[in-house]
């Protein structure tokens, strides 16, 4: 009797130590032996290594994206070549009076 | 196809500097004033086209039209060009800007003899115009490969190995340039076909609004 209190209780500070950083929302334990607890940590462990890979992807694409010249580079693009060509255009207007 | 810094060897890039900037003056000199706004319009084209991507097969590629450019201005082509070379390297990070001057020959030189090719053989009739500028469309892009090929071997790669890379490398490019290139100078030719006469044939005469 008194061995299975004690796994049980150790069963639960080892799962309140794995998730003491506390990112995932609070589950509580079953409260009855530690297969089940490590069943339920294998399977966090999957889903936030799943997690982790999903950001990672998304980072990898996001930097991708920012080498790739944007809206903004196009439009100031062929604001500057119509300003020039105004200027141009400008001052040869002015030569010809 | 656009040649990045520290490539070349410093004498070419100067080189490049030099005959791109006689050939830029000598294309302004060509250029009226009345073919301004056209320049304009064309210059953005050229500038924006570097990002159309067409699908072809798995991969895509993405347009790079020196023939079209040249089809449309004839001599102020290479003016044209070394503008939007000069924004591309500049907002895109499009070659490097040491490498602007030798950019600018490749796609220019292209260009003018495009322009020039286009000129000469384009004939009456829309269907002869739009295959002649599809031609000159392809064309552009070949010769811009070779003029690559050629700078390279100045950096010191073996010339027809490089040559030959480039051209297999853009053989995507030079056809779909072509069919853009076609279908675009005959959608000009049915709808405005002044704008195809560039001042290689213009008559000096020219009435003032």
């Amino acid at each position: 009797m008194k061995g299975i209190q004690r796994r049980i209780w150790v069963g639960v500070l080892w799962v309140c130590l794995a998730l003491f950083p506390g990112s995932l929302p609070a589950q509580t334990p079953p409260k009855d032996g530690s297969p089940d607890v490590i069943a339920l940590l294998k399977e966090q462990n999957s889903k936030l290594s799943d997690d982790l890979r999903r950001i990672q992807r998304e980072i990898a694409a996001l930097r991708a994206d920012f080498d790739k010249p944007g809206l903004r580079e196009v439009f100031s693009g062929i604001g500057y070549i119509f300003g020039l060509f105004g200027v141009a255009a400008f001052a040869a207007a002015r030569r010809k009076e | 196809m656009h040649i990045s810094d520290g490539v070349l060897p410093i004498s070419v890039t100067v080189g490049g500097y030099i005959a791109g900037a006689a050939l830029v003056a000598w294309s302004a000199g060509r250029t009226h004033s009345e073919e301004l706004p056209k320049l304009a319009v064309v210059t953005a084209a050229f500038f924006v086209a570097s990002l159309v991507h067409v699908p072809f097969g798995p991969t895509s590629v993405h347009l790079i039209v020196p023939g079209l450019t040249g089809a449309l201005l004839g001599p102020p082509a290479f003016l044209s060009i070394g503008l939007g070379l000069l924004l591309q390297s500049f907002l895109f990070q499009f070659g490097g800007l040491t490498a602007l001057g030798a950019n600018a020959l490749m796609m220019g030189l292209p260009a003018l003899a495009c322009g020039w090719f286009f000129q000469r053989y384009k004939g009456r009739t829309q269907l002869r115009q739009a295959i002649v500028g599809g031609l000159s469309g392809s064309l552009g892009t070949a010769l811009a490969a070779i003029i690559l090929a050629i700078f390279l071997f100045t950096g010191g790669e073996d010339f027809f190995g490089v040559a030959k890379i480039a051209l297999l490398a853009h053989v995507p490019v030079i056809l779909i340039e072509g069919v853009v290139s076609a279908f675009t100078i005959g959608f000009l030719v049915r709808v405005k076909p002044v704008l195809l006469q560039p001042s290689f044939t213009r008559p000096r005469k020219v009435a003032h609004g």
